[in-house]
This record gives structure tokens, sequence and C-alpha cells, in this order.
């Protein structure tokens, strides 16, 4: 087991390093999370009733709009909104412009492939009794931030 | 009833190997469904864990190719197989080899592209009894239980191929003995995720995919040069098997020899001997003493059993004759 008594130092070791750089673990590459605390929540609402409403002459709204002010001020931060087709939003997301996007987006969402989906919050059955799960989106690779609003999810969503 | 290569009915100790090995073969199927199962539950959007999710499912490969294998070579030669089965674990061999090549190669392709599109993994978080767990920590869990166990069969194993003679053993241990390098990487690259270097999961992935490659490229080599009937080696393809040798320097003692050459090639587990004799005076030996010559080469070693003496008048050059110009034995 010569193997074996040469990885269980290097795991010690290196756990004990982490720990000690006091790094949380997830980070964020981009540092979403310290970031938003205090600061700014930068989200992108695409129309989607009940769960997203926009309007032109004043802020949107739904049941996810007021589940992201929540999470805003649950980490002391203002709310910017963003309004756009998911193509657009998701789009500045990539690019770092926006930090959610919401619309009701269902958990097969092909926007996977460049955003990451957040675990179902949420569930709803449309007329013909199909169930869909709810997601938000976030930026790719953010994960500190991602686990951060799951946990927030978990608490209020309605899973 | 007695355990058998073939024709070839086993020593004591060799019997006892075999059963070993097919216990430890199921003990790896059974571990490695294990293994996979709990890796597919964790594995996410991680390339490190992908790559070795996909290395434990190929890593079945050898246990199966090994216990279908001794199934098979159980039967005698027949009219239609006068070489009998042993060829199969060859086969066998070089399958698992090409799959493991296959493999690696694609997941290079598939990290590198991850690397240079710079693609952030994202790993999100599972919820365990209330508590929301981030499930890079889970990751890390299933990848460093997969530690120990290989690293245990691999030792085995590679003991019970050296016994046997077993070249898809010999394999599956060398597989196995590295596979803790794998979990490895893929906790480092999980932990890169972790401290947000996301490059380090698509670097973690490739180190993984290219010890697939390499495996590959290993088993691909020693598969074909043994269906090429390359001479027989030892278990490890280290080095030219000492038996044929052994088998000339027997023959050559007798008084009815002048010169020797043998040619051995490994049928998988036993070999095929052609042992070609230069009278002595030119005088044909007896019946008896060509009987009695072919019984003792066959006492030297359990993995001898096909064994054919050739008299001839001159050796052929490929077993030490005089170089020559001819094209075949008759036209010269």
């Amino acid at each position: 087991m010569n193997g074996l008594r040469r990885v269980i130092p290097l795991v010690a070791v290196s756990s004990l390093l982490l720990s000690g750089c006091g790094i949380a673990i997830p980070a964020d590459p981009h540092g979403t999370l310290d970031r938003v605390r205090g600061g700014e929540l930068r989200v992108g609402v695409s129309h989607q009733p009940p769960w997203t409403e926009t309007y032109d002459d004043r802020e949107p709204s739904g049941d996810e709009v007021e589940l992201v002010e929540q999470f805003a001020a649950a980490l002391d931060a203002d709310v910017e909104w963003a309004e756009g087709g998911e193509s657009a939003l998701v789009r500045a997301l990539e690019r770092g412009e926006l930090d959610v996007v919401i619309g009701g987006i269902a958990d097969d969402t092909p926007w996977a492939e460049r955003a990451a989906a957040t675990r179902a919050y949420a569930e709803s059955i449309d007329d013909r009794g199909e169930r869909t799960k709810h997601v938000m989106l976030v930026r790719m690779g953010e994960n500190r931030f991602l686990v951060e609003l799951e946990r927030f999810l978990d608490r209020e969503g309605r899973g | 009833m007695t355990a058998r290569f073939g024709r070839n009915e086993l020593p004591e100790q060799q019997a006892r190997s075999l059963k070993r090995a097919i216990r430890i073969e199921w003990a790896t199927i059974a571990f490695l469904a294990v293994a996979i199962v709990l890796i597919y539950l964790v594995m996410g959007s991680s390339q490190a864990m992908k790559a070795a999710w996909i290395e434990d499912l190929l890593s079945l490969a050898p246990p199966i190719a090994f216990l279908l294998a001794v199934r098979i070579i159980d039967k005698r030669p027949t009219p239609r197989y006068p070489y009998g089965y042993h060829r199969s674990v060859g086969v066998a061999h070089l399958v698992a080899g090409v799959a493991l090549f296959a493999m690696g190669t694609f997941l290079i392709v598939d990290s590198a592209t991850g690397l240079l599109g710079a693609e952030h993994p994202p790993i999100g978080s599972v919820q365990i009894l209330g508590q929301t767990v981030w499930l890079g920590w889970l990751m890390m869990g299933v990848m460093a239980l997969t530690i120990p166990l290989p690293i245990y069969f691999g030792r085995v194993k590679m003991k019970l191929a050296e016994d046997l003679h077993d070249k898809v053993l010999y394999a599956d241990a060398d597989m196995n003995k590295a596979d803790w390098m794998t979990a490895v990487g893929s906790i480092v690259g999980v932990a890169g995720i972790g401290i947000g270097l996301w490059w380090a999961d698509a670097a973690a992935a490739l180190f993984i995919a290219a010890s697939i490659l390499w495996d590959g490229v290993k088993n691909m080599r020693a598969a074909i040069t043994d269906l090429m009937d390359t001479r027989a080696t030892t278990f490890d393809d280290g080095r030219p098997h000492p038996i044929a040798g052994r088998i000339d320097d027997y023959l050559r003692e007798l008084p009815w020899t002048d010169e020797v050459g043998s040619r051995v090639r490994d049928q998988g587990h036993v070999f095929h001997v052609e042992s070609f004799i230069v009278p002595r005076n030119r005088q044909v030996p007896s019946l008896s003493a060509l009987t009695d010559a072919r019984d003792a080469c066959i006492d030297l070693d359990w993995k001898v059993q096909d064994l054919v003496l050739v008299l001839v008048d001159e050796l052929p050059e490929e077993v030490g004759g005089p170089a020559g110009d001819r094209q075949s034995e008759r036209n010269r």
C-alpha cells in the first residue's frame, strides 16, 4: 500500500494549506459574491408571467422577481434590473455584465451550455399536465455565488 | 475437475492462482460497479470527474475479458480450432487496448477544447439532510474512497499474472496500480475549482486522459506483437522467455542431436514450440528417442504442451541457421 501512504499525507497537507490560506471554498474566479455583498445585484429579467412580468414604466414584478429581491436583501445589496429576451440576457451573463438571469426558466433549458443553472427550486404544472422544474441562471464558474443562491433558494423556494 | 488451459492441465499452484484470480476479478467488477454509480451521482459538470468516470467504465473491460477468456480457453483443441482457443486471450487484450486508446484520444480532445475555450466549470450544491453542501466536497470524498482498493487489487493481480503467465491480468494489474493517480488527479482538479482556478479541472482531465491514452498504447502494442507471433516473452514483456533456451539446451545435450533451434510463440498462457533438430551424422533417430525427448521438454514447464520436433538437414536462419538467400525451404 505504498501508493496510499503517499496519497494520505498529500491530501492532508493540501487541505491544511487550503484552510490555512483562509480561502473560502468554493471560490468565485471573478469574485461575484464579494462584489454583490453590500453592493449591487445585476439581474436580467425576461418576461414570463406569472414568474416574471416586465413593464415599460415601472420595475418588474412576479414570484421570481420577489425571490431575487429577498436574496439581494439578504446580501445587503441593491437590485439593478435589465429587461430583455433570454438570448441577449444570457450573452450579457457570459460577458459578466449580469449576475443572475430569471424568467420562468426550466431545468432542461438549452442555456445550460452557456450559463450555470441552479438546482430546481420550484415546480409548476401547465394546462396539459406537464411538470416543469424551475431554475435561475448565473455566470459560468462563479461557484461561490451559485452555492449562495442555491442555499437561499433551499430556504425560500417552493421545491 | 482439474483446472486446465485447453489441453494443458494446470499444476496445483497455478490452479490455485487461477481460482484466486477469478475471485479477485469478480471483486474488481463489484468494486467498479459501486464506484461507477457513486461517481456518476456526484459527477456534475467537472471534466476531470467525467474523465475519471470513463476510466472506471473502461477498467471493467480487462476483468470481463479475463473472466470470459478463462471460460473459453477451457476448451480443448478441435479439428476446426487445431491450435486450441488460447488466442482468445490475445483478442480480448487487443479489444481492451483499442478501447483505451480511442477513449483516451476522445478525452484529450474534449478536455483540450474546454481548456482552450476557457470554459469555467459550474459546480453547485446539493441538499443533504437539510444542509446545503458544495458538490465538490462530495466529489473529492468519493474519489478518495476509490483510491485504496485498486492499489491492493493491482498488487495481488501482478503476482497472479506472473504465476499464470496471463497478459490480460498483467494489463489489468498495471491499470489498477495507476488508478490512484487518476483519483488524485481528479481530486486536485476539483480542489482547483474550489479555490477559483477554473482551468485546474480541465488540466487534471488532460492528465487523466493522457494516462488512459498511454495505457491504450501500451496494451495495443503488447497485444498486436503477440498476435504477430513475436518470440515469447515474460508476462510483462520485459525480456525473452527463458523456456526457449532451456529447451534448446536440453535437446543439444542429447547424444543423437547436432544442431538445435526452437521457435516459441505465445498463444496466451501456453506456448506453441517448434524445435528444429539437425541429427548427428544425418542419422534419423528412433521413434522412441524422439518421443522421450518430446516428453522431457514438456516436463520442463507447464506452459509447454504443444511441442513439435522437426528433423532438418540445416537449421532455418531464424533459429540460428546459416544466413542464406533462399526464398523457401525447398528453393535453395
